[in-house]
């Protein structure tokens, strides 16, 4: 039975970041209400994370619903972001998702985190089949869809991109997340200092990167030029790669999306990257390019209408669920 | 006297470069040119044209004197960071696999094993061992090329990473074949090897969870 119109509540919490988002089977984002964990110093701890989600959560999903202007009984579907993440955040969100479709007696839908991200970004440049550079806190992963699946066809091969800035910032006395003081920084810098360029087919590597960064601090560089090193260095590592899915599969779109896509430097690099292949480019806006419920909700609905349940019972979390481990059974493309 | 005359037919346009087809003294040759990136920093743009451009001519010569077939470089002109080498009548590894039976298929695969195995033995890797720089020629021999990215002095982590995008890029490009394809080009690589194939095959395991979000 599928239940029509659908409004779908997406409930999203796989690390620092806890979301609610209401969103229509056309693709209306009706509320999307989210908090991070901002610790006054150091990172982030999974089981601080969790504690956060606990705390926060049940508020912040009333308030996603008050702000679309819904009821509880007017949700029809429940998704949640069932993986990868940090075990601690995943379970208490999965809990609050799987009372509530109890609750509520409405379908569970498991969303793969990273297949949001992609789906979202799709509803909102319209594009159909892009190579889509993600980027984030705990992700770096340039991604294209082939043969049923969303397929990672470049990756970090150590840490990600947000966690260097991130590591590199608190060295600098920066608050968590410090991508955007270091973009700050960064355009009032004008010098480059050579730092490792690091890239291995189409992965990258960050980790020597910013262990030189780290050393360049120490010989008193100015900040302004250090930032403006690693940013130029960092992006031009992953425009090079995203060129390289671009020139293997010959795909027409560029996305860029994640936390990190909030860039305006990487934005414009990337626009330049597609470009030169004759590629539509988009990046996607602030409010769905970082970690948020309506994309869980979006891409709910997508696997709702193919026929995708989770009973209670199966609806177990996978922290390690890879983007490539999951049939893109709405989509038909090849 | 008049000026020779270069025809150029642009051929493809890689990520980091665009091959021209030509000739020189009646032989078919191409020409490797990696052109400017304005989206790119001046300092990082030129740094990366210029040692690749450099390391790919060195290196598709070492790898020959290694044992692997890859084409003959004629002349490499640093300042517009320009390679001329042989033409290599033939098709890509990635357009052809599933276009060939199994049988050959794994044959093909076996011995890009051997191919990737003769540099590592030599302590090189090729930085990008794709199906895309795998050729088959009109008589059916492999070729390597694109060695912008190959490394000399190389590790048991660059190895291990070399392996690790093998076995990605068969996951991503031929997904229906990858399995085949894999345990061929494996079972080449240690069938040239040995027992010192050993410590790369298990670091390419440990590489791939390493990124990974847990």
């Amino acid at each position: 039975m599928r239940i029509l119109p659908l409004t779908c509540l997406g409930i999203e919490g796989t690390a620092h970041s806890f979301g609610a988002g209401v969103v229509s089977d056309q693709g209306k984002v009706l509320s999307n209400v989210w908090d991070m964990l901002s610790p006054q110093e150091g990172g982030i701890h999974p089981r601080e994370a969790s504690r956060h989600h606990s705390d926060k959560g049940p508020d912040i999903i009333a308030k996603a619903l008050t702000e679309a202007g819904i009821g509880p009984h007017d949700i029809t579907l429940i998704a949640f972001s069932r993986g990868p993440g940090l075990g601690p955040c995943l379970r208490a969100t999965a809990t609050m998702a799987r009372s509530l479709a109890l609750k509520l007696e409405v379908p569970l839908v498991g969303v793969n985190h990273c297949v949001a991200h992609i789906e979202i970004g799709c509803l909102e440049s319209g594009f159909k089949d892009p190579v889509t550079v993600y980027v984030s806190g705990g992700n770096t992963q340039v991604i294209a869809f082939a043969g049923n699946r969303f397929r990672t066809f470049g990756e970090t091969l150590d840490i990600a991109i947000g966690n260097m800035l991130d590591v590199f910032g608190r060295t600098m006395g920066m608050r968590f997340p410090a991508g955007p003081a270091i973009e700050q920084e960064a355009m009032k810098g004008h010098r480059y200092y050579s730092l490792p360029y690091s890239v291995k087919g189409m992965d990258v590597s960050y980790s020597g990167m910013l262990t030189a960064a780290r050393r360049l601090q120490t010989e008193h560089i100015p900040l302004p030029d250090l930032c403006f090193s690693i940013q130029e260095t960092a992006f031009g590592m992953l425009a090079e790669v995203a060129e390289r899915a671009i020139a293997h599969t010959k795909k027409g779109e560029v996305l860029l999306t994640g936390g990190v896509a909030r860039n305006r430097r990487l934005g414009e690099i990337l626009a330049g990257v597609a470009a030169r292949h004759n590629a539509r480019f988009h990046t996607v806006t602030p409010p769905l390019a970082g970690d948020q419920g309506a994309m869980i909700a979006w891409t709910g609905i997508l696997q709702y209408t193919a026929g995708d349940r989770l009973s209670v019972a199966e609806s177990y979390v996978l922290p390690k669920w890879r983007t490539d481990e999951q049939d893109i059974t709405w989509r038909n493309l090849s | 006297m008049e000026e020779p005359v270069l025809r150029l037919e642009k051929w493809a346009m890689g990520a980091e470069s665009t091959i021209f087809k030509t000739e020189q003294w009646g032989y078919p040759i191409v020409l490797k040119w990696r052109p400017q990136k304005p989206y790119l920093l001046k300092d990082i743009d030129e740094l990366l044209k210029k040692t690749r451009t450099n390391r790919e001519c060195k290196m598709l010569t070492h790898a020959r004197a290694l044992g692997v077939s890859t084409p003959t470089v004629h002349w490499t002109d640093l300042e517009n960071y320009t390679i001329a080498m042989d033409f290599i009548e033939g098709r890509q590894l990635k357009q052809l696999a599933s276009t060939l039976p199994e049988s050959r298929l794994r044959e093909i695969c076996f011995e890009f094993g051997q191919s990737v195995a003769r540099m590592h033995r030599g302590n090189v890797v090729h930085g990008d061992p794709t199906t895309s720089n795998v050729l088959i020629d009109t008589r059916s021999r492999l070729w390597m090329v694109d060695f912008g990215l190959a490394e000399w002095n190389a590790t048991t982590e660059m190895k291990g990473v070399d392996l690790h995008l093998i076995r990605r890029a068969l996951e991503t490009t031929h997904w229906d074949q990858q399995e085949v394809m894999l345990t061929a080009t494996l079972e080449g690589y240690v069938n040239l090897l040995g027992s010192e194939a050993e410590p790369a095959l298990s670091r390419m395991d440990v590489i791939r969870e390493r990124g990974r979000y847990h």
